[in-house]
């Protein structure tokens, strides 16, 4: 079980919070380790999401909902 | 897409794992991919290293072949443009980036005048094999001089072949055909179809693309949505919106839409557009381009001087309605093809 | 400068100026009584290149024919000083299927891909595809170049301007060469440019600029020479500025009525005054000069009647080559 985290892009503000923009796979989907999962925004900056694990995708958060820097969005089993 | 197919949602073909990128993506994945594999091509224009091109077309070029073949140019669209062309006729295959479409204006003489007529004054001994690359299209509030479509001047114009994807599987597929065609293509991507993070998207921005390396044919439409009652031939963001519209009509009024998907503008798929008009007898226009002396007025041309008669009613367009696109959010929507304008568009073509 | 040099300029302004004539004979002839402008043989504008062939020679020779040229719609002697295939040529400039261009772009539209020739009838147009293939050979094996030619008036539009910059910036090895000939149609220098030299531009945009004076191919040759040798040695672009003479009108059919020293300008010809140096040089004779006029009108004439004798594209084909 391997936790997918949203990516911190803001070191100035590391409790600012994102939005997860685009998940690119679906609850439930096979996924490869390294796969690109999802686009992430904070603020001006956006960031990937790639896969640490090879596996089944729960996603955590939903696209266009907003996440804290460092949160688990999805963990790959 | 025929009932017998199996293909997920997304476009995946049955075994084959999906793939969802956005249309950016997949339009930097088609580049690089002919780049790794012909050393000719090569990427020219503002903000297309470093930064990935402004609405992310070149996202990732930079990292993987370095500034030798992704080149960022001073603003001057007439010299990179043009220079772009002198490469081409010496045998590269140079992808140059005009960041908005609406910049035309001061590049439009190496565009028209040399890139598309130079094959043509020669007699056919000197090819131009580039790839001219545009952001289009309005929605975000961009107002009059950077949310144009244009892409019915460009057509206008002979000598250059016209394409503009919807969706990033076609997006990836024309642009490797574009690169791959001996002839000066002039590519425009919709700003709303690019799935980028910091704009409102469309869902089917982000979709299944193939892994490998594949060409969408040039000058053919597709089908996007068959259907009985009446066509709807459009391009680029309004085929989502379209889409959309044929979804909410079917359940809510039992009407069946047929959906063509325009992918290229020169050259036109008259022949799917007219086999879909003889079959339903009635057509809509949605152009995101300006109304009057375009792609929208061509389409009824050739229906027309083709068999007016295959109409049992007469067309309804929805384009931008001669005026330039406002700044205030309550206007702009007023004047772009939005689903609420297409719908009405599609009673008023029903009911007559 | 060795003699063989300067009888070989000599030998390519008399062929260039023979050339010029030819053409202005058979442009003319069938436009009587009155001049209009869409008749004849060869109809359409025509500008021609009497008293600039020093720009040509002098800055040509020291081309190869794998290197690129961009001319402007007076093209004629440059293309023939790059060797151009002359009879494609002649056949193109009548609009003929042996021409260059099958006679789809007539004598402001020549190409030759077997020298790397093109030509635009837009001003100050031909200088972005020189950069462009300049940046080709410098990618490539070789020293290759490219030159773009054009004129003072020109050197004020915006592409000029645009070029000079990318070119010196991306230090590609190409050569502008400005054709001062004092008269941008009907407007003089003093009248268009805020300063006396384009030469002086050089300097702002990042390369080294020259102004060349008389008309006077010895020193064109020379300063061309450098201009080239600096771009093959990777040292990146040059400008030129050549004050020069146009002989004849902006194009013909120009009654050039602004022209105010217009009596005086027969007698600045620089292809009588080379041959008189020449002539005072030991380099050339009486004898010599004639066999090589000679040689030129016959040439010449070869090529016109090539012309004349190739076919007049078909209207049925007229939609063909718009894409390969």
């Amino acid at each position: 079980m391997a936790d997918v985290l949203f990516p911190r892009l803001s070191e100035a503000e590391p409790d600012a919070e994102g939005v997860l923009a685009t998940w690119f796979v679906s609850d439930g989907d096979q996924v490869a380790s390294g796969q690109l999962l999802a686009e992430v925004m904070v603020e001006k900056v956006s960031g990937e999401v790639l896969a640490p694990a090879a596996g089944l995708v729960r996603l955590l958060v939903g696209e266009d909902q907003t996440a804290r820097q460092g949160e688990v969005i999805a963990r790959v089993s | 897409m025929s009932a017998t197919e199996t293909t997920t949602a997304s476009g995946a073909q049955a075994g084959q794992a999906e793939r969802r990128l956005t249309t950016a993506r997949a339009i930097s994945e088609g580049i690089a991919q002919e780049m790794e594999r012909d050393p000719g091509v090569v990427v020219l224009g503002e903000d297309v290293g470093a930064y990935g091109g402004i609405f992310g077309a070149t996202g990732g070029l930079l990292e993987r072949f370095g500034p030798d073949r992704v080149l960022d140019t001073p603003i001057s669209e007439t010299a990179f443009i043009g220079l772009g062309i002198g490469a081409a006729v010496e045998g590269m295959r140079p992808i140059v980036e005009l960041m908005f479409a609406d910049f035309f204006g001061v590049c439009m003489d190496q565009i028209y005048n040399h890139m598309a007529k130079i094959h043509f004054e020669s007699g056919g001994n000197v090819k131009v094999p580039m790839v001219l690359t545009m952001a289009a299209g309005g929605g975000y509030s961009d107002a009059e001089q950077h949310s144009q479509c244009l892409w019915g001047t460009f057509a206008h114009l002979p000598g250059m072949k016209v394409v503009v994807p919807s969706n990033p599987a076609d997006a990836k597929g024309l642009m490797i055909s574009a690169i791959r065609d001996d002839n000066p293509v002039v590519y425009v991507f919709h700003k709303g179809v690019m799935g980028l993070p910091w704009m409102a998207k469309n869902p089917r921005s982000i979709a299944h693309v193939p892994e490998e390396p594949y060409e969408t044919p040039i000058g053919k439409a597709t089908v996007a949505r068959e259907g009985t009652d009446a066509t709807v031939i459009t391009l680029s963001l309004s085929v989502h919106h379209t889409l959309d519209v044929a979804d909410k009509m079917a359940k809510q009024d039992g009407v069946d839409l047929e959906v063509i998907d325009l992918r290229s503008l020169v050259p036109l798929d008259t022949e799917t557009v007219l086999s879909s008009v003889a079959r339903t007898g009635r057509l809509l226009v949605v152009d995101e381009d300006y109304q009057s002396f375009g792609l929208s007025g061509e389409i009824a041309a050739r229906v027309a001087e083709t068999d007016p008669g295959l109409l049992r009613a007469p067309l309804r367009r929805v384009a931008v309605p001669d005026v330039p696109i406002p700044y205030a959010r309550s206007l702009e929507q007023a004047v772009l093809p939005t689903p609420e304008r297409i719908e009405a568009a599609v009673h008023d073509l029903l009911k007559a | 400068m060795d003699d063989k040099t300067r009888l070989d300029l000599y030998r390519v302004m008399v062929l260039s100026r023979t050339f010029e004539e030819a053409i202005l004979r058979e442009y003319h002839a069938d436009k009587k009584p009155a001049f209009d402008i869409g008749a004849g043989l060869v109809p359409g504008e025509m500008h021609l290149s009497a008293g600039q062939e020093p720009v040509a020679a002098g800055v040509c020779a020291h081309l190869r024919p794998e290197d690129a040229v961009t001319a402007t719609h007076r093209p004629h002697h440059v293309a023939i000083a790059h060797g151009v295939d002359l009879e494609k040529m002649t056949a193109e400039i009548f609009g003929r299927e042996g021409g260059l261009g099958r006679g789809r772009g007539g004598h402001m539209h020549l190409f030759d891909p077997n020298v790397h020739f093109s030509c635009s009838g837009i001003i100050a147009e031909g200088l972005p595809p020189a950069l462009g293939q300049a940046f080709a050979f410098k990618r490539g094996e070789g020293d290759r170049v490219a030159v773009a030619f054009t004129g003072e008036g020109a050197a004020n539009q915006g592409a000029f301007h645009e070029s000079l910059n990318l070119a010196a910036l991306w230090k590609l090895p190409v050569v502008f060469v400005v054709e001062d000939n004092d008269w941008a149609i009907s407007v003089p220098r003093d009248v268009s440019t805020a300063i006396p030299s384009n030469a002086d531009r050089a300097a702002a945009y990042g390369m080294p600029g020259q102004r060349i004076a008389d008309n006077d191919v010895d020193a064109i040759y020379t300063a061309a020479g450098d201009a080239v040798a600096r771009a093959r040695a990777g040292e990146g672009p040059t400008l030129l500025e050549i004050h020069t003479l146009r002989l004849w009108g902006h194009f013909e059919g120009d009654p050039q009525a602004y022209r105010p020293e217009l009596a005086d300008v027969p007698g600045k010809d620089p292809i009588p005054a080379y041959e008189q140096r020449l002539t005072e040089a030991g380099v050339l004779d009486a004898a010599a000069a004639q066999a090589i006029k000679d040689e030129a009108s016959a040439r010449v004439e070869k090529a016109i009647a090539f012309a004349k004798a190739s076919p007049v594209p078909a209207p049925e084909t007229a939609l063909q080559y718009v894409f390969t």
